[in-house]
């Protein structure tokens, strides 16, 4: 609109000036007709022609009067024809006669009248006797030219009457136009004069309007709270505001026309502002301008140098290019932003403070705590009496679950720190569930409840998840539900509900329990929530196993919840999203068979933990296995160039040098164990940790606490198996002991108790009956602990083997030993009868 | 004014061989044929109450030359002849009219005020040679029309009057 009115302004300045052109023009013409018209009428050039020519009637009159005068005076005749001779002449000649000349008839008149003179002026003109004598002659001649006189008088009259009309009528005409012109010219002078008061209206407007958004500008300008600064492309500066000065330290009027690179840019920066504002000006290329906020840095009038933030945008003007610069010193807002960030990182190096604290003392805690669980393992191999026997139990038993505890510890403090990393392995879900199961079933046994598992809708057998986890939470789940129920019934449902492209595993776990109130319920999963019934006493806890649970579940990407009614029950809940699996191959050499003891293998131990080493030492050396010892990496690494060693126990924690590098000096050497077996002893590996260490060159990972069927199992991988048992049925020298320290007679007693105890035993075992796994594992370390004393070392460790899978729910390990014990217990029972 | 008096009385002493113009009687009759006679209120008179003259003592007047067009003739002519202003200066006139008549009695009246310097003469000479009757001779006052655009109105042509003999001062 605003840009269509110049060019509108325009059209109509140039339509009304040809319009006035126009009707100028139109007017300096007809005016100048009209002063034609004028001057004609003014100079009166046709004298009185009309009395002229009624003038040359009047003179031929009185010249024929002077005719017919009796008697004839020559010389008035002489004069009247002289007078009538000149008006002919004058009418001849004279220009004011030119038009009547010009008529036809009046020119045939005149050359008659004419004529008549020449004829005349020869008789006038003779001597007065000659004239009296030729009177008759004149007078004729006169009688014959009257009526040509009188013809040229009339002819005359209507010839000057019509030149008089078409004059008046082109004086009219002329005037005609005149007016209309003069009309047209005042129409257009109207219209410009309506034009021009238009346009001065719209000037005065825009004048208010420009004045008004002057005043608004500047009002803008001076409340504004952001320093702004308006500068030419030479960079002289043309506006300073209030807020700029108060900014910089400046004052508008010392600081207009001044560079506004010597006025903000700190020194430090003028070269790279001086170069901008160079490619600017050569090349137009702006890097700033027009570029949104930046954040640079500026100079105050006192030297500080100051963070700000400016946004620099260009306007076209009639003086050129000009730039606009908005400017906020942000001093408080960076100073406080350092501030939190400070803040921040001290929060988060205070909790890594802590978790590192709770990680480390958890660590620090389970290693001597590996150290007690081992030694009291070694300890059940010496001779106990039967309560020493009861309280190792105790020991051990409390040891588990401190150990348990620890670890509770170590994985909420891991998953806090985001450091709970998951597997994606391929787990038998159906497997896992009847693991949990059958472990849980002599506790539920006991508790008088029964415990069921199905598959609701069709089997999802192997399926992608964390294997370790998932039997963690559902053993967790099932075992509160089972520790709780009494006289009730336990029910597993697993389902997959979700579709075939996402399956879902959902897991219900209902029992009959007490449930929980409502409020409870809310806090069930939160840390250190115990709940307040009558069996806390019995069951114990930290209060940390749902909040694990639940930290599982959530790392595995699914959800946990609880419904429960006070005094009827609770459902336990899990969702999670899983991806169908392949099964994995069988691995049909993995069964373990502990019974049958590998050769006599050459280790090397590297660990940097006294009492650590002494279990491992003790558990290898109790396996006839020979033990080399290094408390650190570089003492193995040294010890592992000149012997060769079947399999070397590399601790991975250490000082001076530990166990990845220690195992990657091995491997990068030419020492005599470059190829030897190295398995990595750690407490807390994670998934990607034992992916590094494999990749450092280790073989295997042993998870501590050393367990001896882990070594076991290990060894007979490394060693392979021994067909020829080198462990005798009977340790000979520790049997003659007991023999010689009982006395013949109580030994020959007890040694036929302890035959029935074994038989009692197998038979116990053999039976077809649901066992409580504790029961199993009870008795038979009962038994173990009887084999002992007689130096049956086969049968006390096929009996360990079975209190070992007892413990950890093993049915098919039970079923094995129970096996293997048919030949050695005859053997046993035979040897031991000599 | 004086001297321009002055000046005329000395032309009138030498025309007519007089120390003072006092007695009309005494101014001579003309000796050739009378081409002007000059009646009413003069003082200077030869015939009667008229002063008349004839060629040569018109001739004796101060004579007044100029070219211009008229509307009766073709093309530019010379006129000679004795000014109105001189005229009257020998008719010791200050103020009043000319009645001019014509051969066949046309009559027009010609105020003083036109008897100015550069105005109108009574012509006896066109082109240097005496005008005929027939001519529009003998006299012809000739205004110079071609002098300015004045001169070429309607009145001045009425006013410039040919064939004349005969002027009457009415004062």
């Amino acid at each position: 609109m605003l840009n269509n009115l110049p060019a509108r302004k325009s059209n109509g300045r140039k339509l009304a000036m040809l319009a006035g052109l126009v009707a100028v023009g139109a007017i300096a013409l007809l005016t100048d007709n009209v002063s034609r018209e004028i001057r004609l009428l003014g100079s009166a050039r046709s004298d009185n022609v009309q009395w002229a020519l009624v003038q040359t009637q009047v003179e031929f009159l009185e010249f024929t009067q002077q005719i017919d005068l009796e008697p004839v005076n020559p010389a008035e005749l002489r004069l009247e024809f002289d007078v009538f001779y000149s008006r002919v002449a004058t009418i001849r000649e004279a220009t004011v006669f030119e038009e009547l000349r010009s008529d036809p008839s009046s020119s045939l008149h005149l050359d008659g009248l004419v004529a008549f003179l020449d004829e005349a002026v020869t008789i006038i003109d003779s001597p007065d006797d000659d004239l009296l004598g030729q009177i008759p002659q004149l007078l004729r001649l006169s009688e014959d030219i009257a009526p040509t006189v009188r013809a040229l008088g009339n002819s005359g009259l209507d010839a000057f009457a019509q030149s008089a009309d078409s004059q008046r009528e082109a004086v009219a005409r002329t005037m005609t136009q005149l007016a209309i012109a003069i009309v047209t010219l005042i129409g257009v002078l109207l219209m410009a004069i309506l034009f021009l008061n238009r346009l001065n209206a719209q000037i005065t407007r825009r004048e208010q309007e420009n004045h008004q958004t002057s005043t608004r500008m500047t009002t803008v300008m001076s409340t504004s709270l952001d320093g702004v600064i308006v500068c030419d492309s030479n960079g002289l500066i043309l506006e300073f505001n209030p807020a700029a000065e108060h900014i910089f330290g400046r004052v508008e009027k010392d600081v207009l026309g001044q560079e506004i690179g010597s006025v903000i840019v700190p020194d430090h920066l003028r070269d790279a502002h001086d170069a901008g504002m160079e490619r600017m000006r050569n090349r137009g290329e702006k890097r700033v301008v027009g570029k949104g906020r930046v954040q640079l840095e500026a100079k105050h009038h006192d030297g500080r140098i100051f963070p700000v933030e400016l946004a620099i945008q260009s306007a076209a003007t009639d003086e050129g290019e000009i730039f606009i610069a908005f400017l906020r010193d942000i001093s408080k807002r960076v100073a406080d932003e350092a501030e939190l960030v400070e803040a921040r990182d001290k929060a988060l190096a205070s909790e890594k403070l802590k978790t590192d604290f709770l990680s480390t003392m958890s660590h620090e805690i389970r290693t001597p705590l590996n150290g007690l669980l081992g030694n009291m393992n070694l300890l059940r191999d010496t001779e106990l009496s039967q309560q020493q026997d009861r309280y190792l139990g105790y020991m051990e038993t409390s040891g588990r679950l401190l150990m348990s505890h620890i670890s509770d510890v170590l994985d909420i403090t891991r998953y806090d720190a985001g450091k709970l990393n998951t597997r994606s392995e391929p787990v038998n879900i159906s497997a896992l569930f009847q693991d949990i199961i059958d472990n849980q079933g002599s506790t539920a046994a006991k508790n008088e409840t029964s415990l069921t598992w199905d598959w609701h809708g069709p089997s999802m057998d192997w399926v992608l998840s964390d294997h370790d986890r998932l039997q963690h939470v559902m053993m967790n789940l099932i075992g509160n539900a089972v520790k709780f129920t009494r006289r009730g019934k336990v029910t597993v449902i697993v389902e997959n509900t979700g579709t075939s492209d996402a399956p879902e595993l959902f897991v219900k776990i209902q029992d009959t329990g007490p449930g929980m109130s409502e409020d409870l319920a809310k806090r069930v999963f939160d840390d250190f929530v115990t709940g307040n019934t009558a069996y806390d006493r019995d069951v114990g806890g930290t209060g940390l196993g749902l909040s694990i649970a639940k930290r599982f579940v959530h790392a595995l990407g699914g959800e946990i919840g609880v419904d429960s009614i006070l005094g009827q029950g609770s459902t336990f809940w899990v969702r999670l999203p899983v991806s169908i699996a392949d099964a994995p191959e069988e691995d049909n050499g993995d069964d373990v068979a502990p019974h049958q003891p590998g050769q006599s293998q050459l280790v090397l131990l590297v660990e940097d933990n006294e009492i650590n080493r002494i279990v491992a030492r003790e558990m290898l050396q109790s396996e006839r296995h020979t033990v080399v010892e290094a408390s650190d990496g570089r003492q193995g690494v040294d010890t592992a160039k000149t012997t060769r060693f079947d399999l070397i126990l590399m601790d991975i924690s250490m000082p001076i040098m530990d166990g990845r590098a220690a195992t990657r000096a091995i491997r990068a050497g030419n020492g005599a164990c470059k190829d030897a077996v190295i398995v990595a002893l750690t407490a807390n590996a994670m998934p990607e940790e034992q992916k590094e260490f494999l990749a450092d060159g280790m073989n295997d990972i042993l998870t501590k606490p050393l367990s001896r069927d882990a070594l076991r199992a290990l060894l007979k991988k490394t060693g392979g198996v021994r067909e020829n048992c080198e462990i005798p049925m009977i340790n000979k020298s520790h049997n003659a002991e007991t023999r010689e320290a009982l006395g013949e007679e109580t030994y020959v007693r007890l040694r036929s108790r302890f035959v029935s105890e074994v038989d009692e035993f197998r038979e116990w075992l053999g039976a077809d009956e649901v066992r409580d796994y504790l029961e199993i594992s009870t008795y038979s370390h009962k038994v173990a602990g009887s084999a002992a004393v007689f130096g049956a070392d086969q049968l006390r460790g096929t009996l360990k083997e079975i209190e070992a899978a007892a413990k950890v729910g093993d049915v098919k390990a039970i079923k094995d030993q129970e096996w293997a014990l048919v030949d050695i217990w005859q053997e046993t029972k035979l040897q031991l009868s000599n | 004014m004086l001297t321009r008096i002055a000046q005329t009385s000395l032309s009138l002493v030498l025309i007519f061989g007089l120390i003072s113009p006092a007695s009309a009687d005494d101014l001579p009759a003309p000796q050739g044929e009378v081409i002007l006679t000059v009646s009413g209120d003069i003082s200077a008179t030869n015939v009667d109450e008229t002063l008349t003259l004839d060629r040569q003592m018109l001739s004796a007047l101060p004579a007044t030359t100029f070219e211009t067009s008229t509307i009766w003739t073709d093309g530019v002519h010379t006129f000679t002849g004795v000014s109105l202003v001189d005229l009257i200066d020998v008719l010791g006139m200050e103020n009043g009219r000319l009645l001019a008549t014509a051969i066949n009695d046309y009559t027009v009246e010609i105020p003083v005020t036109d008897a100015v310097e550069g105005g109108p003469i009574i012509a006896y000479l066109m082109d240097g040679a005496e005008m005929s009757v027939r001519d529009k001779g003998p006299l012809w006052v000739i205004y110079p029309y071609d002098s300015e655009a004045d001169y070429r109105t309607e009145v001045i042509y009425s006013r410039s009057i040919w064939q004349l003999d005969r002027v009457e001062v009415i004062q």
